[in-house]
This record gives structure tokens, sequence and C-alpha cells, in this order.
């Protein structure tokens, strides 16, 4: 059976995507409805056990779906696994190797089963700043972050239309990362599709254009980074002159507003500029309006989880 | 079948399959040189009824002795030295080829390639049977080996080698199938290569013990090394009953593992 393809297509697609584990059926993923566009770098965000890796596993053919279904490429996971595998460049999480081979052997390994020429991997080890001496080294002799880097060679090498990353920047440190994050962008200039699943939210801020939420296993929210930054609630001080405290309650987005004195705090959702506005005529000493960023507003999503369930283990890198 | 997973398994095994290779073709030889050497005063003896009969049972194992060429090479086959060192790649190799790349986690990596999973069972089962098949190679040509050194490769009837080695192939093909068919089916070696294990020696012991208790011997066709028939081979008259027990036993082992690798679900590596 052959899958009609779509070249203009989304991605990755998927309808009421599920998985449950076990003859109890515990479910993992529930009711996944996800589009990824050609040419966007998306994020795939989430704590530990919150259903990322179920999802990527389901999307390379590792696990079968319970329900609903899924294309990549334009391919059903169901039907094409192997035609999606052939299209698409694959980090594992947490990723092992044929230790006693050397990093040179293992890539030529890799591109040959691969079945395609490894076109990028020279600029790859550049960037990334693996030399030939260590890469004739055994990889069981590598640190993390060398196997990490080997990895994502291992993933990019050939040029894939959709590299699928499964926490990429584990392990690289903070130059690393940077090549790493120019790396996709560039990958992204040359309108390849990104899909990475993180818990380093500052890199989800750095690189994403659009992110999914996952938690408990069901999507929580799907949105451009820059409309999800808007969307937080971000803390604002204003310090005033003496007399001059304007009527803030009803300016839209404003919440738990406090005045004590001449010092006014409250909490600002969207838009600035009603809020500046209605400053307009007061005498303001002083500004501050935290920037907002991505952690917070992740956290937002998981604020029901503060009390009762500690797993969202959040890392900013930055 | 993947040509580039074929050649990473024999890069990565074939230092090994050199050493037990080399280790069965010694053993190969050593037998037809104890014949030599001895076959005619342990033939004495035992025909000299200083051996109670009782015992002369014990003389006899798996149709080998040491008072024929024939019956030494076919001992050299189903002694515990050439089966253990058989069982290397027919367990060894094949109980991890799929369980041991899933519990080191390099199965991700294999199968992120465009392979589907048949065709990685394929290969593996082609590996298999490669490395089982060169083993038994190097045993065979040891016990031609030894019988060219005592001068003895026209009583051997060197035509009837190839038979030998088919029969002993089918044998170790047949340990090597259970063996993969028990490493898709779990995400651990050591339940792989357990149950490998003890369905061998399980298999050894009921094929021992028929041949030393006679009330045990309807035990025997219960064990896939009673189809093992070397002096059969070595005769020129082997029984086909024997390679149609042991292909079947490989077709059912390969049938089912194409079934149940495909179907089942990878889920991330603990």
């Amino acid at each position: 059976m052959t899958t009609t393809l779509h070249p203009d297509g989304p991605a990755i697609a998927t309808h009421g995507l599920g998985k449950r584990y076990g003859r109890d059926g515990v479910p993992a993923l529930a009711d996944l409805d996800l589009t990824v566009l050609r040419g966007e770098i998306f994020g795939f965000l989430g704590p530990n056990g919150a259903g990322k890796s179920t999802a990527i596993r389901l999307l390379l053919g590792f696990l079968h779906a319970t329900t609903g279904q899924a294309t990549v490429l334009g391919h059903d996971i169901a039907r094409d696994s192997v035609a999606i595998r052939r299209r698409v460049g694959y980090l594992p999480g947490g990723i092992a190797f044929w230790d006693e081979l050397s990093g040179e052997r293992l890539l030529d390994e890799l591109a040959a089963l691969s079945g395609q020429p490894p076109i990028l991997r020279q600029e790859l080890l550049d960037r990334l700043e693996l030399s030939a001496a260590t890469l004739r080294r055994p990889v069981r002799a590598y640190s993390r972050g060398m196997r990490q880097k080997l990895g994502i060679i291992q993933a990019l090498q050939h040029d894939p239309e959709l590299a699928i990353l499964d926490e990429p920047s584990e392990g690289l440190d903070p130059l690393m990362q940077r090549a790493f994050y120019a790396i996709l962008d560039e990958r992204k200039a040359a309108g390849r599709t990104i899909f990475f699943s993180s818990h380093v939210l500052s890199e989800v801020e750095r690189v994403c254009d659009r992110v999914a939420i996952v938690r408990h296993g069901r999507l929580v929210a799907l949105e451009d980074v820059a409309t999800l930054l808007t969307r937080r609630k971000r803390q604002v001080e204003v310090r005033l002159r003496a007399g001059s405290v304007p009527a803030l309650a009803g300016v839209p987005g404003v919440s738990d507003l406090v005045v004590d004195g001449q010092r006014v705090s409250c909490r600002l959702e969207g838009e600035v500029g009603p809020f500046l506005a209605a400053l307009a005529g007061a005498e303001v000493v002083d500004l501050t309006i935290e920037p907002a960023n991505l952690e917070d507003a992740f956290l937002e999503f998981y604020a029901d989880d503060a009390e009762g369930d500690p797993s969202p283990t959040m890392v900013d890198a930055s | 079948m993947s040509l580039p997973l074929l050649g990473h398994a024999w890069r990565a095994f074939r230092l090994r399959l050199l050493v037990v290779a080399a280790a069965l073709a010694l053993w190969g030889m050593l037998l037809p040189i104890v014949y030599d050497a001895f076959g005619a005063e342990i033939s004495e003896i035992l025909d000299s009824g200083l051996i109670p009969e009782q015992f002369l049972q014990f003389t006899e194992f798996g149709g080998g002795d040491l008072f024929s060429l024939a019956g030494s090479v076919s001992l050299g086959f189903i002694h515990p030295i050439a089966v253990g060192l058989g069982l290397v790649f027919a367990v060894g190799f094949a109980a991890q080829a799929i369980a041991g790349e899933r519990q080191r986690g390099t199965l991700e990596v294999l199968l992120a390639r465009p392979l589907s999973r048949r065709r990685v069972y394929v290969t593996m089962a082609v590996a298999t049977a490669l490395f089982i098949g060169l083993s038994l190679l190097a045993l065979t040509l040891g016990a031609l080996g030894g019988a060219a050194l005592t001068g003895r490769v026209a009583e051997l009837g060197p035509g009837n080698l190839p038979v030998l080695w088919l029969n002993a192939f089918l044998l170790y093909a047949s340990f090597g199938a259970i063996s993969l068919a028990a490493s898709v089916s779990f995400d651990r070696l050591a339940p792989a290569i357990g149950l490998s294990l003890a369905f061998v020696l399980v298999s050894y012991f009921l094929d021992v013990i028929g041949d030393l208790w006679p009330d045990a011997e309807f035990l025997q066709p219960f064990s896939l090394f009673h189809y093992l028939d070397a002096r059969g081979a070595l005769s020129g008259l082997p029984e086909a009953s024997n390679f149609v027990v042991l292909g079947g036993v490989v077709a059912v082992a390969v049938g089912y593992a194409l079934v149940v690798f495909p179907r089942r679900d990878l889920a991330a590596p603990s």
C-alpha cells in the first residue's frame, strides 16, 4: 500500500494520536493533534514522562499507535516507516553507540546504513570542533559532550529534510550549544525542518518558531514562541511621585494590582501599550517590566503541579 | 538483507570467529589422532570382556566412540567441548543480535536508518548462519585434517563430510533460530540468552540420558541433538527425517520472529 505524498504538505501532522502501554492501558500519549510546517524549527516541550519521547517513537515507527494517525513528510507512520526514516535524521535521547568503533568508523557505518552520502559531515565536524585525531579514537573514550556531538553529526550528516532531535543540546558546553543553534538556523535557512524535544527553555526560546507543550500525555499548548511570550503575565513595578497614582484597575491585561503608597505592582498580560497609556498622565520615577521568558510562560501552564506534583523539572541553561 | 549491517556484524565478530574456528579445527583434528593412537587398544579391551556388559553402553554416546574413525569424528561433533564452541555463535551471537542491541540502546541508532525490522532480522539471521557455517566448516576440515595426518582419509570417506557438515549446520542453525526468536522477544539480554541456553541444555540432557539409560530412550526424539546423526552421515546413509525435523524447527523459529519482531513496541530504553 502506498501513501499519497503531498510535497508541500506539513512535515508532521498528527490527528488524535495516542498510545497506551501494557494490559492496564496506561496512557502515555492521548489525542495529540499537531502540525509541524516545513521549514520551521518546532520545539516539543514537556517535563520528563510527559510523552515527548513516546510521540517521537510513534512518528518513527518504534511504537505502534493505539489511536489516531499521523504522517511524516506525507508518509503514513503505520505503513511507510522505512520511507520516513529514509528522509529523516534522528538523534535519540541519551544516545548509545557501538563503543568499540572509532568515531570516524562509526559515522561511516551509519552513513552506509542510511544509504546516503554524508555531504554535511565535514562542515558539522568543523562547526562542532571534533578533530580528525578525536575521530580516530574509539567512541568508548569519548566524553558525554563528544558523544552528543557525534550523535548530532550522525543525525544531520546526510542533510535530512526533517531532523527529529531528542534533547539535542544535553551535554554540550555553552559554546558548543551556540554553535549547534547556529547549525539549526542554517538548516532552517536551507529549507529543512527541525523538530526537537527539550526541557531547556532558554534554547527553545532562542531557536524555535513554534512550540507545543505536553503534560501528562496531552497537548496543552501549541503556539508561536512570540505569542506565548506575549500571553504570559509579566511582573510590573512602578514608582511614582506623590499624588500621581493613576487608575490602573481597569486597564486591559492588568491583574493582581497592589498600590503601596507611591509604589505600584501588578501582573501584566498581553500588549504593553494600554498600560503605558494609562501611566501617561502620571509622574513616573521608575518603571520595571520583567522581560517575558518562556520558562515563566511554561511554569504558568504547570501551575497546577506546583503543590502536588513536582515533576516539571525545567532547566534554564542561560 | 542489509549488506552494510552484515559487514558491521562481520567486522565486530570476525576475531571471535577466528578463535572459535581455530579451536574447533584443533578439536576436530584431535579425535582422529586419539583414535589412531589408542583406538585399537580400546577396542581390544572392549572385546576382551573385561568391561561388564551393563557398562558397554557408556562407551558409546551420540553415535560416537573411540574405536572407529567414524565414531571418533562423530564423538567430536557431539562432545560438550564442540557443543560449547558451537554455541558461541548459535546462542551467544544470536541471542544478543537484537536483545543485546536493544539493551545497549544501539538498536535505536540502527532502526533510525531506513531499515525495516524484518530486514534487520534477516541480516542477523544470515550473519548467525554464516558464523555457524564457518565454525562447523573448521570442525569438519579439522576432522579431515586429523584423518589426513594419520593416513586414514580414505577410511573416513571425505565425500560424506559435506552431509555431516549440513546435518551439524542444521542442528546449530535451529539453536540459532530459536535464540534469535528469543532475542526479538525481549528487551534485555539476560532472558534471551537464559531461555536459549536453557533450551539447549535441556535438549542435551534429554539426549544424554536417553543414550545412557535405556528406559529414558523415549525422551531422545524430544531433543534436537537426537537429529544430529554424524555416524549415519559419514556412512553415506543419512536419515532424511533428521534434516526435515531440524529444517522445520528453523522454519518455525524464523517465521515466529518475522511475525513478532515487526509488531513489537520498542519503548525508550530504561
